[in-house]
């Protein structure tokens, strides 16, 4: 394994709604040996309501430029933070008239494209490798999972770094842990519905219950993730979503990071197991 | 019906100028971006084709005011499937901007609370360098509601229980897992001068 240092960008959710996902994240990579340096004094990245490219990429230029001035690659765990980081590196590079004007707005966001952003599931897969994490796998998970990718983990194309239709790099990381994948592969790339929570929550949570249903009706324990705002809506909002469309669903969701560090061994607690709004104590007794 | 002398033909070329509306014209309307939209799927009016070809024959009034313009998910589904690489999900995003601009200049009403969200979030990261929730809360709904107490009380309805969980669960408040008030104080970075200077700049160069 080659990676032992990375530059790691946390995000907005990672302070709140998605403490879960960045505890998990934080102890995988620390038992897989390769230190976090947080980007200091990082700022969000525009999510989806910067609907302004411009300043999607100037908030973007100073992460990537105080990553890149520690000579590390950037890693996030969410998939917006991600698109975003990823596409403003890309136009940065590309183009150098842009690039000149926002290092104008301020030094501080200059960055020469010496440094790529990543996400968390693409390091651990595809950089980190199969191998190596099979070797540092003590647990087995005796589960049944639907593996939920989202949004801007195979699209757009520019940024994408699995399939647009048909991710696996969770399947394959589930498989490598004993799970099961159950038949999933018409959600799993269906968007969360997480865009228009706070103004079509009806569209919204249509969007997510078909998923956690079909997860349901699959015979999943849980759903795996990898994107915070897909928490938010699969998971904090579950409870929200039974009590307006007047259903159970009582799906388990957790972040692919979560059972990642269960099956190295990790400590529940550790991993933020405790606290997913629906109760995962059930898949825990599973593991073993 | 469509009336020709009320088309505004350069409505294409004012999308073209935003960035992410450059590639409107190669649009030959084969509709895969409509077949694949999980949006369609629920609302069975929503027709980013339909949209496009409006936008191209200049129907610019008709476009700007069609409330479906706020419901796109910018999931990219469209934009990964679209084989002329129109890019389809940053052109809406150049239309709504547009949309947003005739509103600031009292020549459009936009009845979808959405541009108010995206404000009142982008707000809270000019701030504070970060997305601040309760922030973000007070400002929308009482904007979205038109007063103070409705605002109040919708944001009560939409988000107490919400709350309550995330508290008990240690995301949100004094059980947070990094401090006694994460999440109830806003997280502040220090470089905030550096947040004002480029939403200034992004700002001007909206104009």
């Amino acid at each position: 394994m080659s990676i032992t240092k990375l530059a790691y960008y946390p995000g907005c959710p990672s302070e709140a709604t998605a403490l879960d996902q960045h505890i998990s994240t934080e102890a995988v990579f620390e038992k897989l040996g390769v230190e976090l340096v947080e980007v200091e004094d990082w700022n969000c990245c525009g999510a989806a309501e910067a609907e302004n490219p411009m300043l999607v990429y100037a908030l973007n230029a100073r992460n990537l430029a105080i990553a890149e001035r520690a000579s590390l690659n950037i890693m996030t765990p969410c998939s917006i933070c991600y698109y975003n980081l990823a596409r403003t590196a890309k136009a940065l590079k590309e183009d150098e008239k842009l690039s000149a004007e926002i290092k104008g707005i301020d030094s501080s966001l200059e960055y020469n494209g010496t440094i790529t952003a990543k996400h968390v599931l693409d390091v651990l897969v595809n950089d980190i490798g199969m191998d190596e994490l099979k070797s540092k796998i003590v647990k087995k998970l005796n589960i049944k999972v639907a593996p939920y990718y989202g949004c801007y983990i195979g699209r757009p194309r520019e940024t994408a770094y699995d399939d647009p239709d048909d991710p696996v790099l969770m399947d394959k990381l589930i498989e490598l842990m004993g799970g099961e994948n159950v038949p999933f592969s018409q959600m799993k790339t269906l968007c969360c519905g997480g865009p228009l929570m706070m103004t079509r929550a009806d569209i919204a949570f249509d969007m997510a219950r078909t998923i956690l249903d079909t997860a349901k009706s699959a015979g999943a324990d849980c759903v795996a993730l990898a994107c915070p705002l897909c928490g938010m809506m699969l998971d904090a909002k579950q409870a929200d979503i039974e009590k307006a469309l007047n259903i159970k669903i009582e799906m388990p969701v957790v972040y692919i990071t979560q059972l990642l560090g269960l099956a190295l061994g990790i400590d529940a607690s550790k991993l933020g197991l405790d606290k997913n709004a629906v109760d995962t104590k059930e898949l825990l007794g599973k593991v073993v | 019906m469509i009336k020709t002398w009320e088309l505004d033909p350069g409505f294409k070329h004012e999308i073209m100028k935003e960035p992410g509306g450059e590639h409107l014209t190669s649009c030959y309307q084969c509709s895969t971006c409509t077949i694949g939209c999980p949006i369609t799927e629920i609302v069975p009016s929503y027709n980013p084709r339909k949209i496009i070809q409006m936008s191209l024959l200049g129907m610019r009034e008709e476009v700007l005011s069609n409330p479906d313009l706020w419901i796109c998910l910018i999931c990219q589904t469209c934009t990964a499937r679209c084989p002329q690489d129109v890019g389809i999900s940053d052109l809406l995003s150049a239309i709504r901007r547009i949309a947003e601009k005739d509103e600031e200049a009292g020549k459009l009403k936009i009845e979808s609370p959405r541009p108010l969200f995206d404000t009142a979030f982008l707000h809270t990261v000019e701030k504070y360098g970060r997305l601040y929730d309760i922030g973000l809360a007070m400002e929308y709904y009482p904007k979205r509601e038109g007063s103070f107490v409705a605002g109040q009380k919708a944001m009560m309805k939409d988000y107490m229980a919400f709350g309550m969980r995330m508290f008990f669960k240690g995301k949100m408040g004094p059980l947070g897992g990094h401090g006694l008030l994460k999440g109830v104080l806003p997280s502040k970075i220090k470089k905030t001068d550096v947040m004002k200077k480029i939403f200034k700049w992004a700002e001007e160069k909206e104009k």
